[in-house]
């Protein structure tokens, strides 16, 4: 008991440390909002003035942009260490590596549900849909769709970051783990913002939160090998 | 009383510490370049031995090893008597290591660094802000606690680095080139430092190209030179008699 609460601090310590970086150094809200809203916005010129078109591909282009945006927030979060030797620095302390993977995942999170949480209003200006009534389920999917790749994210930027491709692979090695993640969070909030008729929710939540689950311990038990150079 | 002297002699080795650092035909390499080659060393606990060498020598190879930031390829480590490959774990919180790069967080205080690493250290929440505090003051950096390191030189991101080493009392302190990017008063502090430390009683290894200014600090000297131990001396440092071949040591004692 006394080892996970000690766990719990360390991974609440990393987890304010990044959260703190990523908010003074406005990366979030300065690159990642606007490089996803620009995604949206591309996204509804392609598919055209059609609205009953743009509603339909609303969900997917949700995620696409959130999917997007985690992989410059997860490269971000770990760019952090990378600079002037913080990551040797980290794996020195002496504590748990699934604290410290747990606490950049969460990090890495709040910033995805902060991002998810902004582009949803968006998503309804530009595609013309309503959210009232879904917001509950939206959240859920939210919720589960960040943790997801978090989790995933964190990892592939901890194998990624000491190389000099890193830009180039995390996308490579991330976006094929992540598909069945994107599939399940756009079925979601495709039947939340539909009402869910058929009651296909608690599925694709369900789905989701297997998916978390392997996802973070995977990340947890494998991510102290990353560390070690 | 055959059974007296069968027990008697086990208790007898439990009872002599183990040297603060010892390495075995340590060897590290990267590729094909071998960065240290077979090098069997011990320090005595307490002592402050400098690493001397040109660059390339394997100094900061031999510190990172012992600081459990690297794996050796091939031969053993052990600091307090623990195997730094096979228990970094246990390692980790007897030692301290001031590495080439500072490690700091550009977009965090100089105290909201501190604390940070006090906090990964175990320390409580109060301790931490007590241990950063005395650290910053002890520096020199308490008039820019509050001021985000992105804006620091390269001296004030060096002796905040420094002040990490303060949070804590480890057994085995490394420090990689201590007195680079520092001015007079830096150099002096370092100095400082390392006279404090080994007043109380922690082993400092110290790498830098200033031997004369290290040596007049250290109880010993080791020689590197292309990843081969090529001289010790002074207190503190030995060399086991079974020296490998490969690392010869020309000389031994002051």
């Amino acid at each position: 008991m006394n080892s996970l609460l000690a766990d719990a601090a360390v991974a609440w310590q990393v987890a304010r440390k990044d959260a703190l970086s990523e908010l003074r150094g406005r990366y979030l809200a300065g690159s990642t909002l606007f490089f996803a809203a620009l995604v949206l916005l591309l996204f509804g010129f392609a598919l055209g003035p059609d609205s009953r078109r743009l509603a339909e591909a609303a969900p997917g282009l949700l995620w696409l942009a959130i999917v997007f945006g985690s992989l410059l927030t997860v490269a971000r979060l770990h760019q952090l260490e990378a600079e002037d030797g913080a990551l040797d620095e980290l794996a020195r302390y002496p504590v748990e590596r699934h604290a410290i993977f747990l606490g950049k995942a969460l990090a890495a999170m709040a910033a995805l549900v902060v991002l998810g949480g902004v582009l949803l209003p968006v998503v309804a200006i530009l595609y013309g849909i309503d959210l009232a009534g879904a917001w509950l389920a939206l959240l859920a999917a939210l919720l589960l769709g960040a943790a997801g790749l978090a989790a995933v994210g964190t990892f592939y930027a901890g194998v990624t970051v000491r190389m000099q491709a890193r830009e180039v692979l995390l996308p490579l090695l991330m976006l094929p783990v992540v598909a069945p993640l994107l599939l399940a969070a756009v079925k979601a909030t495709t039947v939340a913002l539909a009402g869910d008729p058929f009651g296909e929710l608690s599925a694709w939540l369900q789905l989701l939160a297997v998916f978390d689950v392997v996802m973070i311990v995977a990340g947890a038990v494998t991510y102290g090998h990353l560390l070690e150079e | 009383m055959p059974q007296t002297t069968i027990y008697a002699a086990p208790q007898a080795r439990e009872q002599t510490p183990p040297p603060a650092v010892a390495t075995h035909e340590l060897a590290r390499l990267f590729g094909r370049s071998a960065a240290l080659v077979a090098v069997s060393i011990r320090v005595v606990r307490g002592a402050t031995v400098a690493l001397l060498g040109p660059n390339g020598a394997g100094k900061t190879t031999l510190l990172r090893i012992l600081a459990t930031s690297l794996q050796p390829t091939f031969g053993s480590a052990q600091v307090d008597g623990i195997d730094v490959a096979r228990r970094p774990d246990a390692v980790r919180p007897r030692v301290a290591y001031l590495s080439h790069a500072t490690g700091l967080y550009d977009d965090l205080t100089a105290t909201e660094n501190l604390r940070f690493a006090a906090r990964m250290h175990r320390l409580s929440a109060a301790q931490a802000g007590e241990a950063a505090t005395r650290a910053l003051r002890e520096v020199g950096l308490l008039p820019d606690a509050d001021r985000r390191v992105r804006g620091f030189s390269a001296g004030m991101r060096r002796r905040l680095a420094l002040g990490r080493l303060l949070l804590r009392r480890p057994s085995l302190i490394l420090l990689d080139e201590p007195h680079a990017a520092l001015d007079p008063g830096g150099m002096q502090l370092v100095d400082e430092l390392i006279r404090q430390w080994h007043a109380e009683g922690s082993t400092v290894l110290v790498a830098s190209h200033q031997a004369e200014r290290v040596i007049q600090l250290a109880d010993g000297w080791a020689r590197l030179d292309s990843g081969e131990l090529t001289e010790v001396g002074g207190d503190g440092v030995t060399v086991p008699a079974t020296q490998p071949v490969g690392a010869p040591v020309p000389a031994v004692g002051s």
